[in-house]
């Protein structure tokens, strides 16, 4: 009973890391651009399918495919900030959500007019064998994926503390006016953020496809990242893991202990419980408006 | 005098023309003239049964191909207008009406989905076109009317079978079920809920439920170890089952799966790997790869028009489908309606394609044509033949 229940949490907490990473590119933009990219999703799905044909279709090795993958991911997300988002920045938001809806539905079928509509296994170096240490039971794809995930975290984390581009990005994300004063190109970090949101998401791919296979629908995981997101306060990047972490976790447990249906809808129910509590989510800054 | 007597006759037969040609035009039914005949099909293309939905259209296309091509028949030719619902019915619903009010379908013939096709079922039957062997062997079709049809043996007979294997051949006490959570995985749960109460006097171990297009089984996993089953029942599709064996191995849990002929399909193995080695399903029709003259029709027919697909089960599920129903119109012969076509296909008796099986219609309380089944099981990466072909009892959902 309790191995399996620890071996509940940690898978749990693997597709959580996932989600996670898919949350931070959400946050990232938000924070930096004020827009809310769905099409997070469908860089998650694009770079499955971009790790696909360089694993299957060029025979690349592992570690070079994930290498790359990173590389055309961040350079797609660059491009649709140039083509799609940046030429209508000052447009009302409502016109740029649309328009990032209309460029996850493009990817999402190009995606299915390029390699169709079936779902494909893809390898990974993550062996699905099962690890047993005293009561904790996991895999090693389950330990890989959860591994791999705190990297890019704890590297996110030096980035935005250590360097100054992305001390850059942070004071963008404060304010712009202030930053371009300070001598910061607001809209290189514009185009570097969704570079960077891209490439998470790119990880976020090359570590999930494997687990759930590859179809061109597979960006509808970026739905439960988003809830994920607003589960621990939209905007904070803290949130985002520990939003993303907690709902695999919970979906877990609950299709355990009740049944499919609970465990689909689980993950609104807490949503909505936290906002009802902690409008601004587990993590966020509650915004105080003086009258 | 004389003027009236003359005119009296010419108008009684002008009414009585008119009144012909009225009710000429309103027996006529729709999708069909003396060159061709409209079929509709709702398929999944895009979504999650998307390999199902494009090898179906590909198998009866195939079919309808090589008739058109050698004149069609009885000098029509047949066209078929297949629309995605990408699994989903409200989707199913919009496409059914377009396809009956716009495109003016003759039948319905090969709709994709148990949900799906349950959710057009009264409005077909409403407008009284034929829902011709849809893709889904659920019980529901053969006991719903003159207006549905179905063609194979049904996941809840095919769920008999398993229950009796398991229990009988291999000695299994602990039984678990595994099964999508609507109108498809319902049908074989309960038929076997049924077999193993009525006939055994037992229950699951264990019933484990999934939604459509889920895609994490860890907690369905746990479950099933819990249960301590030697063997779990699959109703799922082909996405399921190996994501579902990997998700147990990955605990150390091993037991039998064996699923419904909706698992049995290449795609499985191509997920799934040395994880579903050993897996058994059910077969209702021959494997892509056996003997017969109708088999080697198939493979010339997809080689000629589909040379990008591999045989599959899936295509040859298809091609079996459009072979059957092109069966029935041949019957009909050249005065086609829809009662026509339906009867035709109700009087085929002992009728083998060519691959040692014979489609036989089953009454009207068992609107199928066939209840073949044998076992199968994955051997050394293939779908592999475990068993003779059997005719199935009847195993009731009650």
């Amino acid at each position: 009973m309790v191995e399996i229940l620890t071996s509940q949490v940690v898978s749990g907490l693997a597709t959580g890391c996932v989600y996670a990473l898919i949350a931070l590119g959400f946050v990232l933009i938000f924070k930096a651009t004020d827009v809310v990219n769905f099409a997070q999703g469908e860089f998650v799905m694009a770079s499955g399918f971009i790790s696909y044909t360089l694993l299957i279709r060029f025979g690349l090795s592992y570690w070079v495919v994930l290498l790359v993958t990173i590389v055309v991911s961040g350079v797609m997300g660059v491009i649709l900030e140039r083509v799609v988002v940046r030429p209508i920045m000052d447009a009302p938001i409502f016109s740029i959500v649309i328009a990032t809806i209309g460029a996850s539905t493009v990817l999402r079928s190009s995606a299915g007019i390029v390699y169709g509509y079936d779902v494909l296994p893809l390898p990974t170096i993550f062996s699905k064998d099962p690890i047993r240490m005293g009561v904790l039971s996991f895999t090693v794809m389950d330990a890989g994926v959860i591994g791999s995930s705190l990297v890019i975290m704890m590297a996110l984390y030096l980035f935005f503390t250590r360097t100054k581009t992305g001390m850059a990005m942070r004071a963008t994300a404060q304010s712009q006016t202030a930053a371009r004063l300070m001598g910061v190109s607001v809209k290189g970090i514009f185009s570097l953020t969704w570079a960077i949101s891209a490439a998470i998401g790119g990880v976020a791919g090359v570590l999930i496809a494997p687990i759930i296979y590859l179809d061109p629908n597979l960006g509808v995981i970026g739905v439960k990242a988003f809830a994920g997101a607003i589960l621990g306060g939209f905007g904070s990047i803290p949130g985002a893991i520990v939003g993303g972490m907690l709902l695999g976790i919970l979906e877990n447990l609950s299709g355990y202990f009740f049944n499919a249906g609970i465990k689909q809808v689980s993950t609104y129910i807490l949503l909505i419980v936290v906002l009802v509590v902690r409008p601004s989510g587990l993590f966020g800054a509650v915004a105080v408006k003086r009258v | 005098m004389s003027r009236r007597v003359d005119i009296l006759p010419v108008l009684a037969i002008l009414v009585g023309v008119l009144v012909l040609g009225l009710s000429a035009v309103t027996l006529a039914d729709d999708g069909i003239t003396d060159k061709e005949v409209t079929v509709g099909a709702g398929l999944d293309l895009t979504g999650a049964v998307a390999n199902r939905g494009v090898n179906i259209k590909a198998g009866m296309e195939a079919v309808f191909n090589r008739v058109n091509e050698a004149g069609g028949i009885h000098g029509r030719k047949i066209k078929l207008v297949a629309y995605d619902h990408v699994y989903q019915p409200p989707k199913a619903v919009i496409n059914a009406k377009r396809l009956v009010e716009r495109d003016k379908i003759f039948v319905m013939m090969g709709h994709l989905g148990t949900p799906t096709t349950k959710a057009i079922m009264d409005y077909l039957g409403e407008k009284h076109v034929p829902n011709i062997f849809p893709a889904t062997l659920a019980s529901i079709w053969t006991n719903s009317g003159k207006w549905h049809i179905g063609d194979l043996a049904t996941f809840a007979d095919q769920t008999g079978l398993i229950v009796d294997y398991l229990v009988k051949e291999r000695k299994f006490k602990r039984i678990a079920s595994f099964y999508q959570d609507d109108e498809y995985g319902l049908d074989g749960h309960q038929a076997g809920k049924a077999r193993l109460k009525h006939q055994y006097d037992r229950a699951y171990a264990v019933e484990v439920d999934y939604k459509r297009a889920d895609i994490d089984f860890s907690s369905q996993a746990a479950k099933l170890k819990e249960s301590g089953a030697d063997a779990v029942i699959l109703q799922a599709v082909y996405r399921e089952p190996p994501r579902l064996a990997e998700q147990c191995h990955a605990i150390g849990y091993h037991p039998l799966f064996i699923g419904v002929s909706a698992i049995v399909l290449d795609k499985t193995i191509e997920l799934g790997g040395k994880h579903v080695e050993g897996m058994m399903g059910v077969e209702v029709y021959p494997l892509p790869t056996d003997p017969g003259a109708f088999l080697d029709l198939y493979r010339a027919d997809m080689k000629k028009y589909f040379p990008h697909l591999a045989l599959d089960t899936t295509n040859l599920y298809g091609y079996q489908k459009a072979a059957l129903f092109v069966e029935g119109m041949q019957r009909a012969g050249k005065n086609l309606t829809r009662d026509s076509l339906l009867k035709a296909i109700e009087s085929i008796k002992d009728w083998d394609p060519g691959w040692g099986l014979k489609y036989s219609y089953g009454g009207d309380n068992r609107r199928v044509m066939s209840r073949a089944a044998r076992l199968v099981s994955v051997k050394d990466g293939k779908w592999t033949k475990a068993s003779e072909w059997m005719e199935l009892q009847e195993t009731g959902r009650k």
